[in-house]
């Protein structure tokens, strides 16, 4: 089981690895560091000097992936890929165009992101399941349909009108709540109770049908019939024994999201003006900050490999079969 | 008039052969033809598959693009006019060059804003240069408009009746499985509203206009062939990546397996707004710094419009890949596959023959459940700018200038609405079609 | 009909009980009575309707079955009750309470992420009252009733913790949790090895001898009716045609379908002699006959059975018969049995040897730690050697698990065997390449267990027999030779242009047998080929296999754990046991005195129940 686990924390290694090389390849292959210096320092006064000075202050004067003229070792170190991507482990993301430490702001934008997405995460999934054993409950019914029609059209609507329509809806016309930006202290809460609302109604159509599947395809099981066959009536059914089952296939979609939570939401953030992370990424790619971009793929990909380490721990939570074996 | 092939547009036309061609092979495979029968027996996916077809008819007209010629002078050479056109602009001619000074609300026959007057006396509506002009008085206009209203709904009641007639008389009696009740209540829906809309297009803006004083109706109808590229060209860019990679690592196992799973791993775990963002944002540095290789801006934008499906092709295979090794890896064991090794075919022909077709299943239902997704995704990521050519009407830059108008008193709903009635029916008929596609193929959804 | 009993004794009587899906009915007025502690066999083959009437009694009926009309009556001491008429509530206390139920399959029967004694203590708290440590002593006493070793353990291991057998003891002590005064057994031993079957009648018996419980026990199987039944009904196509008491049943089957499934057993029939088989197959649910549902497939039908529905009628001793044949009423000379025309027994002589296994090894790597290193090997087969003449038929005999699958399977090299040599006609085969091995391939083939998994479902048969001729080089004639090959195995030339779906179990176990003929091989290997078909279709394919094997000198690897047919087919047999054969010599002798303790168990679990009865 550890030796497992373990095994599974190294295999990051080498996909983290493999993550730097695509977003250098994105960034650097495309965009050579002389087309960097250009556009940094402005297409009029550049002089071929220029450009090499530029490099050279921040690095860039070194081959890409491989240097041949360095020995042993160092023709693979000493290298732009090899410097870069050793501070991108170390989580050293350098500073963004405007001159800021991005690790630092990544710090102090991490907490409104949270905010809204573990209420945002919790509430959504209770929901979701609660619909769907609903659902399930009086499955072949007209309730049944209606649900299904009901997530359905739910699931058709685009993400930007739940928000568009819910700040209008709720800010403007009833004038509830403020209709963006964070407050301090509890008068935060006020000002995530719309974002949260939004994000789970527009993501409950689509998780609540696909729970509902899920926990079909496991009530037409054997052992549930078995369970029947005891005289257990139909909540003590789906509540003992679906629902454990089922939980199986529901973690795998749902833990691996976990740890990107900290990466917020894109859109409610910039809608709702939150300094979350989510807001400092749309920013960074209007300003088409290549350093701030580069810093949030790779934090993205290291929690989806946590959230994927996750799954693993919480299979062997569940699932006997994998914990005992 | 020099017709012009976008590549986009030689890709729709590729896909619909392939469709074409899938259905002429569906009618030889009696599973195929079964599962297609199902499909066409579910009310809900025949009325979804109605809808559909409208959608994919105006796509389509609009994909046949060609450059005006100029007007010639003597002793010159043919020219041609920059701006590239389509079979629908053609159609469209008066909603595309009428455009009013701004926003005007639908049917409406006055701008939306009060401007000077033109004799200096204060400030007023001033009557639109081409909505309902032909009103002498504009207080008439309720009055037009119904008028105009029921005849167009009266033609579309007539061609309803032709249909049920012909339907009735003719095909139903030839295929009585098939759901023609939910055929004519989709058509029938679609004629009258049809109806009521032509009727009423050359003498109103419906839908209003926008702040540049463009026809709604318009963008809304040039919206669709966006949407529509986006949600197949997407999928079909890497389904031969998809189909190869997973079915090799499913059949062949050992190390060729672990590399492709590392590779497709690598891939799901960059967030995948991010990567886009990043591709887009390279895409677009070399589009800008390549001027030379486009001879017009239409496929300037239709060169990002491609990248864009193909970038998010890359972050959405995997799924399917995964989907398709695990499936591999259950063929695998079976007996047929055995016999065919015990007789020693080889095993590319065995990927072929024996795995392909029996997975062919699982591509088609992920072709047609991704493709409500992917729309919906076009809108949020050219919302955030990472999307379509800003120059390139589609439902999110749409969306993307109607949201600043919410903000105007009074309000300008008139664009977001259009965008949101057009785009909900869209991904709407898509998900109901691919639900009955699913329950039709999947041998596992037969029980729920 | 079944008149000699007093109704106010019975513990359960249904009563034309009807179950409606569509148009179709899969259970059709069905009829019969259970006395406490009596055991009643529902016996018929697959699709017949007698799991259905089991959950339709428990009113556990899927979604899309409806229960039509009839009653049920059960009547424990209690006091009786009408189970149609109860609510769902007062079902609920019936259910796992007054009527214990077993399934099939204990794999997927149990709940997987539960332990035993969680789903155990369920039904003690449902219907006993009893809780915490009262519930776990309770069910500590259960585990140890029904033969579970260390018990205080089991009871806190999940089902995947359990052997087969263990999960199914799980599964009766859970049955018997409620205290039921009837159990409801479906198909209780078929997922189980044969000496573990054994194991499981006994205990079944004992507890009901010990409880008095009533038993409806529904089986294919007549060996386990004849082990454990009182009362025998045999349905056919929904409906009951032929309810009797044991003795009568199994001295003088009347129907002429109870007769039919007598004689298909191969254990039945002297070796050598064809075996007796029901022509067709089971109706489908919408295209049941409507007078008698035998009549297409009955030698002995007349006018009559296909017009008019046959009455009951009841013979000496309780034996109550559904056959127009018996009917007092009609003159006709009462029924001769059939005598199937014995075959030319041809001596089949043991020409050269075509193949020799050596010291077969096949090794499994176990994987562990961190880098995944091999630390040690399951060895699946470890050490085989035989021979085989060509012309005659080895059977491989032994339990899932043993490894005879696995070597059938790494003599065609479709596994890398880890060690030892298997030569076909003199030519080493292991360690060959890819086109080395090709003109080897056309000399052995197989035929697979599994008749659904078989065909590729995307081919037509055409294509599927042609696949090896054009793999192998062989491209001429080939339509012709596809149209031979399909009236050899008794199908119709016609025939090669349909899909797999369209045919029956048996009938697509004759198109994998003509794939395998296709390139002419010497040898065949035969996996369970009749272990996923009915009686009845099982006699057409060992009567097909041994008729090829007179035309064509084919000689077989037979492999099997079914002793049965073993006996009719094999010349020699080789007994298999944890990846080794551990006895082998000619059939006689192996199975007439047998010497390893193992196979003396195995010949003992599966023979038992027959010789009485022959």
């Amino acid at each position: 089981m550890l030796t497992y686990l373990i095994r599974r924390f190294l295999y990051a290694i080498p996909i983290l690895i493999g993550v730097n090389l695509i977003t250098f390849a994105l960034f650097f292959v495309v965009n050579t560091p002389d087309d960097m210096a250009r556009m940094q320092l402005g297409a009029k006064r550049v002089t071929p000097e220029a450009i090499e000075k530029w490099k050279v202050e921040r690095g860039y004067d070194k081959p890409l992936l491989w240097n041949a003229e360095a020995a042993g070792m160092a023709k693979a170190t000493d290298t732009i890929f090899f410097d870069k991507s050793l501070s991108m482990f170390a989580f050293e993301f350098g500073r963004s165009e405007d001159g800021r430490d991005i690790m630092g702001e990544i710090k102090s934008r991490m907490g409104p992101s949270l905010a809204i997405a573990i209420p945002v995460f919790i509430l959504g999934l209770w929901a979701a399941v609660t619909f769907a054993l609903l659902l399930v409950f009086f499955r072949g019914s007209y309730l049944d349909f209606g649900g299904v029609v009901l997530c359905v059209a739910m699931m058709s609507i685009s993400s930007l009108f739940y928000i568009i329509g819910g700040q209008w809806l709720v800010s403007k016309v009833w004038h509830l709540v403020p209709i963006s930006g964070l407050g301090e202290g509890l008068d935060a809460a006020r000002f995530l109770i719309l974002p949260v609302i939004i994000s789970v109604i527009g993501g409950l159509g689509g998780a609540a049908r696909w729970y509902r599947t899920i926990f079909l395809e496991e009530s037409n099981r054997d052992y549930v019939r078995t369970a029947r066959a005891k005289g257990l009536s139909e909540l003590a059914v789906l509540f003992r024994h679906v629902l454990k089952n089922a939980m199986i296939p529901i973690l795998t979609g749902v833990v691996v999201v976990i740890p990107s939570l900290f990466l917020g939401s894109l859109l409610i953030e910039s809608f709702f003006s939150i300094p979350g992370l989510g807001s400092y990424t749309i920013d960074a790619i209007n300003a088409q900050d290549f350093a701030v971009v580069r810093a949030m793929v790779f934090i993205g990909s290291v929690l989806y490999i946590v959230g994927l380490w996750l799954t693993d721990i919480s299979y062997t939570l569940v699932d006997p079969r994998i914990r005992l074996k | 008039m020099k017709p012009v092939l976008l590549w986009s547009d030689a890709m729709f036309f590729l896909l619909l052969a392939f469709c074409l061609a899938g259905i002429w092979w569906a009618r030889r495979s009696p599973q195929l033809a079964a599962a297609w029968r199902q499909v066409g027996m579910s009310r809900t996916g025949v009325a979804a598959a109605a809808v559909l077809s409208f959608f994919v008819l105006v796509a389509l007209l609009d994909s046949f693009h060609y450059r005006e010629r100029l007007p010639q002078q003597p002793g010159e050479s043919v020219q041609y006019g920059v701006e590239v056109l389509s079979a629908l602009d053609a159609l469209l001619a008066q909603q595309k060059t009428r455009t009013e000074k701004t926003y005007s609300a639908p049917l409406a026959t006055h701008l939306f804003a009060k401007e000077s007057r033109a004799d200096g006396q204060g400030r007023d509506f001033p009557r639109l240069k081409f909505g309902g002009i032909h009103l002498d008085d504009a207080g008439e206009r309720d009055a037009d408009v119904l008028q105009r209203g029921l005849i167009g709904l009266a033609g579309g009641g007539v061609l309803w009746l032709a249909l049920f007639v012909v339907v009735r008389q003719w095909f139903r009696p030839r295929a009585s499985w098939f759901a023609w009740d939910a055929l004519l209540w989709a058509v029938g829906a679609m004629l009258l509203i049809g109806g009521v809309l032509l009727a009423l297009m050359p003498h109103y803006h419906v839908l209003g206009t926008d702040k540049v004083g463009q026809d709604v109706l318009y963008l809304t109808l040039k919206s669709i062939r966006t949407a529509l590229l986006i949600g197949t060209l997407t999928t079909l860019s890497m389904l031969p990546a998809a189909l190869l990679l997973g079915i090799v690592a499913g059949y062949k196992g050992g190390w060729i397996d672990d590399v492709i799973q590392y590779i497709y791993t690598v891939l799901n775990s960059i967030p995948g707004v991010l990567l886009i963002a990043a591709s887009i944002l390279m895409m677009q540095v070399v589009i800008d710094t390549h001027p030379e290789w486009f001879s017009t801006a239409a496929e300037r934008a239709d060169a990002r419009l491609l990248s864009l499906c193909v970038i998010m092709g890359v972050t959405s295979w995997t799924g399917l890949c995964r989907l398709l090794r695990a499936e591999t890896l259950k063929l695998r064991e079976l007996e047929f596959v055995q016999a065919a090794q015990a007789f020693g075919v080889s095993s590319w022909a065995i990927m072929a023959r024996h795995i392909l077709p029996n997975v062919m299943h699982i591509v088609m239902i992920s072709v047609v459940m991704d493709f409500s997704g992917l729309v919906l995704a076009e809108a949020v990521l050219s919302y955030v700018g990472i999307g379509v050519d800003p120059t390139t009407i589609s439902f999110g830059t749409m969306i993307n200038m109607a949201r600043m108008e919410l903000a105007r008193e009074p309000m300008v709903w008139w664009s977001l609405i259009a965008a949101f009635c057009f785009m909900f029916v869209l991904v709407l008929a898509a998900n109901l079609f691919a639900d009955a596609v699913r329950d039709a193929f999947d041998p596992r959804g037969r029980a729920a | 009909m079944v008149a000699s009993v007093d109704p106010h004794a019975a513990l359960l009587t249904v009563a034309g009980l009807t179950v409606q899906i569509g148009a179709g009915r899969p259970v059709d007025e069905v009829s019969f009575k259970i006395m406490p502690g009596e055991t009643f066999a529902l016996l018929g083959e697959s699709g017949c309707g007698k799991s259905m009437t089991a959950l339709a009694v428990m009113r556990l009926l899927p979604p899309a079955a409806r229960l039509a009309s009839g009653s049920v009556s059960y009547a424990p001491s209690a006091g009786a009750q009408s189970l149609l008429d109860l609510t769902e509530a007062e079902m609920r206390r019936v259910r796992g309470g007054g009527i214990g139920m077993i399934f099939q399959e204990p794999a997927t029967s149990l709940n997987p992420v539960m332990t035993i004694g969680r789903q155990i203590a369920e039904v003690l708290d449902l219907h006993l009252g009893l809780s915490g440590d009262a519930a776990r002593k309770r069910a500590h006493e259960l585990l140890d009733t029904v033969g579970i070793p260390e018990a205080a353990r089991r009871l806190d291991e999940y089902p995947f913790q359990l052997s087969g057998g263990l999960k199914q003891r799980a599964m009766i002590a859970m049955a018997l949790a409620g205290e039921p005064e009837l159990l409801i057994a479906d198909e209780p031993t078929t997922a189980l090895d044969v000496t573990l079957q054994a194991q499981v009648l006994d205990l079944l018996k004992q507890l009901q001898r010990e409880r008095g419980m009533g038993m409806l026990l529904i089986t294919h199987d007549l060996g386990v009716v004849e082990r454990m039944a009182d009362h025998v009904g045999v349905m056919y196509a929904g409906q009951l045609v032929e309810v009797a008491p044991r003795e009568q049943f199994f001295g003088n089957p009347a129907h002429p379908y109870s007769r039919k499934l007598f004689a298909a057993l191969p254990e039945r029939a002297a070796a050598g002699q064809r075996l007796s088989t029901i022509p067709g197959m089971v109706p489908p649910l919408d295209a049941q006959p409507a007078a008698c549902r035998f009549a297409p497939r009955c030698s002995l039908a007349f006018a009559e059975c296909s017009t008019l529905a046959p009455a009951w009628h009841v013979q000496a001793g309780g034996q109550a018969v559904r056959c127009h044949l018996f009917d007092p009423l009609r003159s006709s000379a009462p029924v001769v049995a059939e005598v199937s025309p014995p075959v030319a027994a041809v001596e089949r002589a043991g020409g050269d040897t075509l193949l020799q296994v050596r010291d077969l090894k096949v090794h499994f790597p176990i994987r562990k730690g961190l880098l995944q290193r091999t630390v040690a090997h399951v060895a699946a087969v470890d050490g085989v050697s035989f021979d085989l003449q060509a012309g005659r038929t080895l059977a491989l005999v032994g339990e899932s698990g043993c490894g005879k699958t696995t070597v059938g399977k790494a003599i065609l090299q479709l596994i890398q065997p880890t060690a030892g040599s298997v030569k076909l006609a003199g030519k080493e085969l292991t360690g060959l390449s890819g086109n080395a091995l090709q003109p080897l391939r056309a000399q052995a083939q197989m035929v697979f267990q599994d008749p659904f998994g078989s065909l590729n479902p995307r081919m037509r048969v055409g294509t599927i027999i042609a696949e090896g001729m054009y793999a192998l080089g062989l491209r001429e004639n080939v339509r012709e030779r596809i149209a031979e090959l399909l009236e050899q195995v008794g199908l119709r030339a016609d025939m090669a242009t349909r899909y797999p779906h369209e045919f029956s179990g048996g009938q697509r176990q004759r198109i994998a047998i003509a794939r395998a003929l296709a390139v002419n091989p010497k040898l065949i290997v035969c996996d369970e080929p009749t272990s996923a078909l009915d009686v009845s279709v099982q006699a057409q394919i060992i009567n097909l296999l041994h008729d090829l094997q007179q035309q064509l000198g084919l000689s077989y690897l037979f492999i099997t754990h079914n002793m049965a047919v073993v006996d009719y087919l094999a010349d020699e047999v080789a007994v298999m046991y944890q990846g080794r054969i551990v006895e082998m010599g000619s059939a006689d002798t192996v199975l007439g005195h047998p010497q390893h303790e193992y196979t003396q168990t195995l010949l003992a679990a599966a023979f038992t129940r027959m010789r009485g009865a022959a």
